[in-house]
């Protein structure tokens, strides 16, 4: 069913679609990155747009067919591609070539410190700065997301069969060992404290490790695939997608084994598509399959607020500057809207 | 839940190594001027692929975590699937060429398992190329060569200037006891109308009506027990609706490994809707399509395509499942 938003008039906009620039692009937005007070798109043809306060911004022509996936490296942005691509563009936009893997697809890169991280089929690829040639580190199967953690000493691989956690000692040697669960493994985070890994599975689940002891469990009950999760205010709770309330785990203390999550629900009973924690807060922005994004508290349910209504199209990128003085919300469907956060007398 | 024209339709070439998918790869490539194609290889042929977007994978075949044995999946199509859909330009087909070794069950599962995948495309053929001089002694050693066969809805039955008539009836019978859905089109060098093996839309349930299976009337002779074989049952008197859900749930949850395609159109008594089902393993797709046809008598059609089927008593349970 569709909604008429013809009955909808001009007034019915949330306050920060009235004040902020939408974009009806056509191109669906595959990512969102923060790069200090920028944000950095991806697209599904292949571009990449920066957004800068009182800038406008022009398409980039990064990749052949789809900006698959998308990171930083201090006030760079790292792309990868289905044109076997993996780059390094700069914020006025220069781009170089960090490696090319051909009609292979670059599906996960990331960056610590100036170390340079790819995924190309089964193997990870690492640039150490100031190496030309990478460091590679075969696995057992494709490989569904890599995580540094915060001090980048460590990296998690999540694959078939669990996560292999990639740990440099202190000659700089990487040595590996084995975080084994059966099914099949994509997206994988560190908790901000270090203290856990989690990652999404090809069944409506999540799976977790306690580092310390290695304990794991399952998060379940999902009613589709989470493709966006993400810790927030420092480790607190685990906000996820995949069900028609954003699902926020505890993750203090103890964890969460024994412990019921806090379900955020949304008008409109729509799926959660993607989940973004607001900086330095117990709060986080929610998009939903509609297009629609509300910001919420965790512990307080009733201090939702709207910030973009219903697009129809499920929302697949949502970022804010490092300033907190502007968010960016994108959807399949190609739609942005990109918006100041406070009022100008507020500031 | 997706609109169904939203969907790509997904065409899966298979077929033993230098039975000629490359070469059917290349006519479609080059015969369908105007179409955007995209093109899954996982095993470079010595013939590169007329295409501008081809994408290089590796077959994984990955079991799901719910314990169901026969549940595979394949994770590289998971993977390029849902990310050639996040393409600005849409997509006419997508062909995913597989490798000669390839079980075609966990390519079909994927389309069924996959909510990301099911919902933006469509399973649309299994076309598999046979060699005519080879495909017999294939199909003796290797299980692979049986299960491309009995998954297939078009068998492009191919190099057949090269066997005699003779033989070439001896293939296709062998073809025809293992599927008796299959469309079987005699080629060489693939030469086949494209609107042959394209836009079939074979896994629709509408398409479980149309096609009437072709068995064989001559004997079942001397098989071994692990030979894919079907079998089918006719039944003018209804069914009874729960004893036929037990019974066939049942069945797929102990023989699924060995039943690897059903389809059927079922009469049950007290209702006025056709009913129609087809599966893979043990995944389903069931739903009532609309009421018989007018001046047509009703009755139940079951078919099995597997291994061992002699020794699931199917004929006895499904004797059971009609009402007294």
């Amino acid at each position: 069913m569709k909604a008429d938003t013809s009955q909808f008039p001009e007034l019915d906009k949330t306050k920060f679609e009235q004040r902020g620039t939408e974009f009806k692009l056509g191109i669906p937005i595959t990512n969102a990155v923060t790069v200090g007070n920028s944000i950095a798109v991806g697209f599904g043809d292949g571009t990449v747009r920066i957004f800068t306060s009182g800038e406008s911004s022009e398409p980039i022509k990064a990749h052949k067919g789809i900006v698959l996936c998308m990171s930083k490296d201090g006030d760079n942005i790292l792309t990868g591609g289905d044109d076997g691509r993996f780059l390094n563009i700069s914020l006025d936009g220069k781009i170089s070539e960090i490696g090319n893997f051909g009609t292979r697809w670059v599906d996960h890169v990331t960056a610590n410190n100036g170390s340079l991280v790819c995924s190309s089929g089964n193997i990870v690829y690492l640039w150490s700065p100031n190496h030309k040639e990478p460091k590679l580190f075969e696995h057992n199967s494709t490989i569904g997301g890599i995580a540094f953690d915060a001090k980048g000493r460590r990296l998690a691989v999540s694959r078939y069969g669990g996560v292999t956690l990639w740990k440099k000692d202190y000659s700089n040697k990487w040595n590996s060992s084995e975080l084994n669960w059966k099914g099949s493994h994509n997206k994988v985070i560190f908790s901000p404290d270090g203290k856990y890994l989690v990652t999404s599975m090809q069944e409506n689940q999540l799976h977790f490790w306690r580092l310390k002891d290695k304990i794991d469990s399952a998060m379940s009950g999902y009613g589709a695939k989470i493709k966006s999760f993400a810790f927030v205010d420092d480790s607190k709770y685990l906000a996820t997608s995949g069900a028609k309330e954003a699902v926020c785990w505890p993750f203090d203390g103890e964890g969460p084994v024994g412990r019921e999550p806090i379900c955020l629900p949304y008008v409109g009973n729509k799926l959660v598509t993607f989940v973004e924690p607001f900086p330095n807060e117990n709060a986080i922005l929610t998009g939903l399959s509609d297009g629609s994004v509300f910001l919420s508290e965790i512990e307080k349910a009733s201090n939702t607020i709207i910030i973009r209504g219903f697009t129809e199209f499920e929302v697949s990128a949502i970022a804010v500057t490092k300033d907190c003085s502007h968010l960016l919300i994108g959807d399949m469907g190609g739609n942005i809207l990109w918006t100041s956060i406070w009022d100008e007398e507020k500031k | 839940m997706e609109e169904t024209n939203k969907q790509v339709p997904v065409t899966v070439l298979t077929g033993f190594l230098g039975a000629g998918k490359t070469t059917l790869l290349n006519r479609i490539l080059t015969e369908q001027h105007g179409k955007k194609y995209a093109v899954i290889v996982n095993e470079f042929g010595e013939q590169g692929i007329d295409n501008d977007l081809v994408v290089d994978a590796d077959e994984e075949v990955f079991e799901m975590n719910n314990g169901c044995i026969c549940c595979t999946v394949r994770g590289d199509l998971i993977r390029i699937l849902s990310g050639l859909m996040k393409r600005a330009d849409k997509l006419d087909a997508i062909i995913v060429e597989t490798t000669g070794l390839a079980d075609p069950a966990p390519v079909a599962q994927t389309f069924f398992v996959d909510q990301d995948v099911a919902d933006r495309t469509k399973l649309d053929a299994i076309v598999t190329v046979a060699d005519a001089v080879h495909l017999s002694t294939q199909l003796t050693d290797h299980h692979e060569a049986e299960e491309q066969i009995a998954f297939a809805d078009v068998v492009l039955l191919n190099k057949i200037d090269l066997v005699d008539e003779s033989g070439l009836e001896v293939v296709k019978e062998r073809i025809k006891k293992i599927n008796p859905f299959a469309k079987i089109i005699n080629t060489t060098k693939c030469g086949v109308s494209l609107n042959e093996i394209l836009n079939l839309d074979a896994f629709s349930l509408k398409r479980v009506l149309d096609v009437e299976p072709d068995f064989l009337t001559s004997d079942h002779d001397h098989e071994h027990d692990d030979d894919v074989t079907s079998l089918s049952f006719v039944s003018d008197t209804p069914l009874d609706m729960e004893k036929f859900q037990d019974w066939f749930s049942k069945l797929l949850q102990t023989k699924g490994q060995d039943i690897l395609r059903t389809k059927g159109i079922l009469d049950f008594t007290g209702e006025s809707d056709r009913y129609v089902f087809q599966g893979v393993h043990m995944l389903m797709d069931a739903s009532p399509m609309g009421k018989w046809p007018q001046g047509k008598e009703r009755s139940s059609r079951l078919v099995f395509i597997g291994r061992n089927l002699e020794s699931m008593n199917l004929k006895e349970g499904f004797e059971n499942c009609k009402s007294a």
